[in-house]
């Protein structure tokens, strides 16, 4: 039996595309069939185009980048340990260096937090596995004590001014504040700037710098201490 | 070649053929676009975690936009995601479109921003990934006829937003 008019306006509807014998049999049974057809590919066409967002640049090159991280289904011994930290600190500078992009460190803060921080915060509720925090910090020529390191809800490598960092999400009483890791950028130390509503204070370490991240109802200095005493730079002299 | 190096062929293979889709995919359905970045990236960090796991190369497509669906039910289930502005996101636009066709898109954008889950999440996979209803009907867990009405009620829902908004002028409002 032959599909009537109403069947083929839904099943177009459903499935635009549709080539199967008895689709194209109705289609070409009666004019208004056909201009059905025509007129759901041309919305088709519309749809595709409305639906085709650009992805941001540098989307591919990050996601290539997480082929740095351990898997975790593996058994990392330490020896694989010291090895991916040879391998990752020879990375730095080549696959991560970006160009500068950013006039100043307190542009690269705002930018860098706008494009995905609330996100991040938004989703850093699970304890981070404590091997990817070693794997991380060791690659970045650092460490990063119990104290921060037991309250880290979230971390992953990021774009830096100079080079590789890490953008973290730390669990505290005054609820989640987010800590960006620049191993090789210089700050002023103890300088806060605002943006979008929200503070930065940047903090200087041994080597490279930190910039503690948080709403202006924070008092993000609470947690610089902690923070100096738990991230170790520079452990390999690199 | 080593198992390390194939591992990350395999990777950035998957991530070359999808992430593009992936991104789409997951701005229209939680319509943030810092989100989207995250979700994705999120996604292909817990692939390359199991990359092992996945042995067969065609199943790799629904394997990922299973990750991202999970993430973003996770996502969501803690905080609703501010709404980004269509506007704002870099969309690939053609020069040449005629304003009232410029107009069209617009609403069309709006349209799907503001069409229940149900109906967005079939269309998407159908118009985005060039899924069949058999293969949306699998991903979704619902039987194939509903697949069918709901993507016949998405387009529906869509030609009459723009209709409305077109003859009331809705459409400014969007700029």
């Amino acid at each position: 039996m032959s599909m009537n008019f109403s069947e083929f306006k839904k099943l177009l509807g459903a499935d635009p595309w549709n080539r199967d014998p008895e689709t194209l049999r109705a289609r070409n049974s009666a004019p208004e069939f056909e201009a059905v057809a025509v007129d759901a590919e041309a919305f088709e066409e519309k749809l595709q185009a409305a639906l085709n967002v650009q992805p941001p640049s540098g989307l591919l090159n990050d996601i290539k980048g997480i082929t740095q991280q351990p898997a975790q289904s593996r058994n990392w011994m330490p020896l694989a340990l010291a090895a991916s930290v040879l391998i990752a600190i020879g990375a730095v500078g080549m696959a991560w260096k970006q160009s500068n992009q950013w006039d100043s460190v307190e542009e690269y803060l705002a930018d860098h937090y706008s494009h995905d921080g609330p996100g991040l915060v938004a989703r850093a509720t699970d304890t981070v596995d404590e091997q990817l925090v070693i794997q991380i910090m060791a690659s970045l020529d650092a460490s990063m004590g119990q104290q921060l390191a037991g309250n880290l809800k979230f971390i992953k490598f990021c774009p830096t001014p100079e080079g590789r960092g890490a953008h973290m999400v730390v669990s505290t009483d005054q609820g989640p504040m987010t800590i960006i890791f620049m191993p090789k950028t210089q700050v002023t130390d103890g300088t806060v700037i605002t943006f979008d509503q929200m503070q930065a204070l940047m903090v200087s370490l041994e080597h490279g710098s930190a910039a503690i991240i948080g709403t202006q109802t924070q008092t993000i200095e609470s947690l610089e201490a902690v923070l100096r005493e738990s991230i170790k730079t520079g452990l390999v002299g690199a | 070649m080593t198992n390390d190096t194939e591992r990350t062929r395999r990777f950035n293979e998957l991530a070359e053929a999808y992430s593009t889709d992936l991104y789409r995919y997951a701005m229209w359905i939680c319509s943030n676009d810092a989100l989207a970045k995250d979700l994705v990236q999120e996604t292909f960090l817990r692939a390359w975690r199991a990359l092992d796991s996945l042995k067969d190369v065609g199943a790799a497509k629904s394997w990922l936009i299973t990750i991202l669906r999970r993430e973003y039910a996770r996502t969501f289930e803690r905080k609703v995601p501010k709404f980004t502005d269509v506007d704002k996101v870099v969309i690939v636009e053609d020069d040449e479109l005629e304003p009232d066709e410029r107009t069209e898109r617009v609403l069309l954008r709006q349209g799907i921003m503001k069409l229940e889950p149900k109906y967005r999440d079939p269309l998407l996979l159908q118009v985005v990934f060039g899924h069949s209803c058999s293969e949306i009907s699998e991903q979704l867990g619902i039987s194939k006829s509903a697949v069918m009405t709901q993507l016949f009620r998405a387009r529906e829902k869509l030609k009459t937003q723009i209709q409305k908004d077109g003859v009331t002028g809705n459409v400014h409002e969007l700029f």
